[in-house]
């Protein structure tokens, strides 16, 4: 019997403590997990530049997979996209949306630049920090907007470094300077322009055109027509790209139709262009913000998760690497102390040697990246793939 | 600067090839409003829909853009069968501006489900014609250029045969021309109509399987075209086929050497001028002077 009460007192005794234990412990349990961060998205899934947008809706949301595995300072990631199109009116209607709905933290986007300009008030307004990661225009970044970031090389960044290679590594004299009239493609175009007839270069004439001509092959005959062409810089969209460079191959203005001209573009084309255009790519010559064959660290993990989450048999291109590092980033900026939009904006313009899948992130006073590591040349080979130019 | 009159008839070549594909474009969307009197927003949708119908046929026939073509024309069809049935019919006979909403509803169903199933990345549609480039007298041509052309000449030789010789298209011209009196001859009203939307929309696919291979072929290529389209169909007066062929190949030429003496971003100022120049001094377009003898 005194057996049985002192197992009852033990018993007792152990379920007082748990209940203590219970109660000291409760107050931790109650607590609310911390607040996501909310990442909005503002990314163009229709229209011409849709490519760019959910390729880069690619690379966030594998970065968010890959935080929200332990999270961040306790803090998970949350994606919010609204389709911004790549025009000033759809992205200004998207960023309405997604600040008056999601109340984001920080937005990445948007794909192009006149988007990106139209949507920049809004978001200043708002106070949350504006991550681009593909716009070109110098507008962009050089007025100083103290809420947008860039991490993408800006117009004068790729142009001048371009026609200097274009002028003492492939001894080109003479250029037709093709582009889409929007701001980047005049902006690229213009600092081009600048910068070659500077080396002592010529341009024979600059041609602009909307984002609705399909047609090319009026184009290359008015390009036959000048003559002798060392140089054909262009600044289009991927779709617009492939078209150009067959019109120019079929008037045979290119090296790859039997001319001598060789096709030069900045960032603009992703990895797959070169395959999409076949043949008339041969020689073309661009530059990269990823290039899949180095070997730096990030390049390759990055790598290694993409094919795991997509697929082994698909190679991302610069704009999955640019969703994922712009995540990525916001990330680092958390991980220093960042909770919500005006401290992640302060740690961001205090990122120090980020290393991302597309190169380093260093911000100057304007908040644009001056890491010159995020510029790659390569020449498209008679296989359809890359060679790595040794271009500075 | 190179001798300038190989460059001329180059931009001559390039115009004329151009304005086949926009005739082909609109020869749809004129019999259409020829017969019916409708608008069509939907055509443009269509023209995607069938070129992306050419573009997976010709990869599951290795490549054999023949069968392509032949596939898209029916795609077109069906599409047009389907949505008539679905949609317009049901609409017709009410007030006028229903069906015209209607098709815009159909545009951007389309539009959105095409984006949904296809992606918004371009494809790349190639023609084994479009590598095939002959060059002759400092001039060229592929031999896609080639096919266009002589696919355009059938089409409008086609349509103009089975409106002129067949006792369908006859009664397709009557009820072009009335549509009450049409009925009281015994004419099906229905089932022509229905016809109509059928080889409009055939016309379409058509249309897009040619254009396939010069598109950035998205679930919105359609667009790029089709406000061109429509100027066409104003300036070579409002559902005439004859009309439609000037108009289309006209546009097609100024494009060429707008591109050629100017900018080919002043192409659509050119274009549009002339459109607004018509609608002031001619309303009735460049050929016809009563709709009713349009078709």
């Amino acid at each position: 019997m005194g057996t049985l009460r002192r197992g009852f007192s033990i018993a007792s005794m152990f379920l007082v403590g748990v209940a203590v234990l219970e109660l000291s412990l409760a107050p931790a349990n109650a607590q609310a997990p911390a607040p996501s961060i909310k990442i909005g998205a503002l990314l163009a899934t229709s229209g011409p530049g849709a490519y760019q947008g959910a390729q880069q809706k690619e690379g966030a949301e594998l970065a968010i997979e890959q935080l929200n595995k332990a999270g961040v300072n306790g803090r998970k990631f949350q994606l919010f996209h609204e389709d911004s199109a790549c025009g000033p009116l759809p992205a200004t209607q998207a960023a309405k949306r997604l600040i008056e709905s999601a109340k984001p933290d920080v937005i990445i986007g948007e794909s192009c630049s006149d988007g990106t300009l139209a949507v920049m008030p809004l978001v200043q307004q708002a106070e949350i920090p504006l991550i681009n990661a593909s716009a070109s225009s110098l507008k962009i970044t050089e007025p100083g907007n103290a809420w947008t970031f860039r991490i993408f090389p800006h117009a004068v960044m790729q142009s001048d470094s371009f026609a200097r290679n274009a002028y003492d590594k492939l001894g080109a004299r003479t250029a037709v300077l093709l582009y889409e009239n929007t701001n980047a493609g005049i902006d690229t175009i213009d600092t081009f322009e600048k910068a070659f007839i500077a080396k002592g270069g010529k341009v024979l004439v600059k041609i602009g055109f909307g984002r609705d001509v399909n047609d090319f092959t009026s184009i290359a005959t008015r390009i036959a027509g000048l003559g002798l062409v060392d140089i054909i810089p262009t600044a289009s969209l991927e779709g617009q790209g492939v078209k150009l460079a067959q019109a120019l191959a079929q008037a045979g203005i290119t090296k790859a139709g039997g001319g001598k001209a060789v096709q030069l573009s900045n960032i603009w084309l992703p990895a797959g262009f070169d395959e999409k255009a076949g043949k008339p790519a041969v020689g073309f010559i661009r530059i990269v913000q990823f290039n899949h064959l180095e070997n730096r660290a990030p390049v390759q993990e990055f790598l290694k998760l993409y094919k795991a989450k997509y697929g082994a048999d698909k190679t991302p291109s610069h704009l999955q690497a640019q969703g994922y590092d712009q995540v990525m980033l916001i990330a680092d900026a958390i991980r220093r102390g960042g909770t919500d939009a005006k401290s992640i904006r302060d740690h961001l313009l205090a990122t120090k040697n980020f290393e991302g899948a597309t190169g380093h992130v260093v911000f100057d006073g304007k908040r644009q990246n001056s890491s010159p590591d995020t510029i790659h040349y390569v020449e498209t080979t008679a296989d359809l793939g890359w060679k790595t130019l040794d271009w500075q | 600067m190179l001798d300038l009159l190989p460059i001329l008839a180059q931009q001559i070549i390039n115009g004329l090839v151009l304005g086949s594909i926009y005739v082909l474009a609109t020869l749809g969307l004129t019999l259409i409003f020829g017969v019916l009197g409708q608008i069509n927003f939907a055509h443009a949708d269509f023209m995607t829909l069938g070129a992306f119908a050419a573009y997976f046929v010709a990869r599951a026939s290795g490549g054999n853009y023949l069968i392509a073509i032949v596939a898209a024309l029916l795609v077109g069809a069906l599409l047009g069968l389907v949505v008539n049935q679905a949609v317009f019919s049901l609409l017709r006979g009410q007030d006028e501006t229903r069906p015209l909403v209607a098709t815009i509803g159909v545009s951007v169903l389309l539009e959105n489900a095409a984006l949904a199933f296809l992606g918004p990345v371009p494809y790349t549609f190639d023609s084994p014609y479009s590598s095939q480039v002959i060059r002759a007298a400092g001039m060229y041509f592929t031999m896609q250029s080639v096919l266009v052309m002589f696919i355009a000449v059938l089409a409008v030789g086609s349509l103009y045969a089975f409106l002129k010789l067949t006792f369908v298209g006859k009664a397709l011209r009557a009820l072009s021309q009335d549509q009450e009196a049409a009925g009281l001859m015994g004419i099906n009203k229905k089932a022509l109509i229905a016809l109509t939307f059928v080889v409009g929309s055939a016309f379409a696919g058509l249309a897009g399987a040619m254009l396939g291979p010069i598109l950035v072929l998205t679930p919105f290529a359609g667009a790029t075209v089709i406000v061109k389209c429509f100027a066409i169909v104003i300036i070579g007066g409002f559902g005439n086929v004859e009309g439609t062929i000037v108009a289309g190949l006209m546009i097609g030429l100024i494009e060429s050497f707008t591109t050629q003496m100017l900018s080919p971003g002043m192409s659509d100022i050119v274009v549009f001028g002339i459109l607004l120049l018509t609608l002031a001094v001619r309303p009735t377009g460049l050929i016809a002077e009563r709709r009713e003898e349009n078709v």
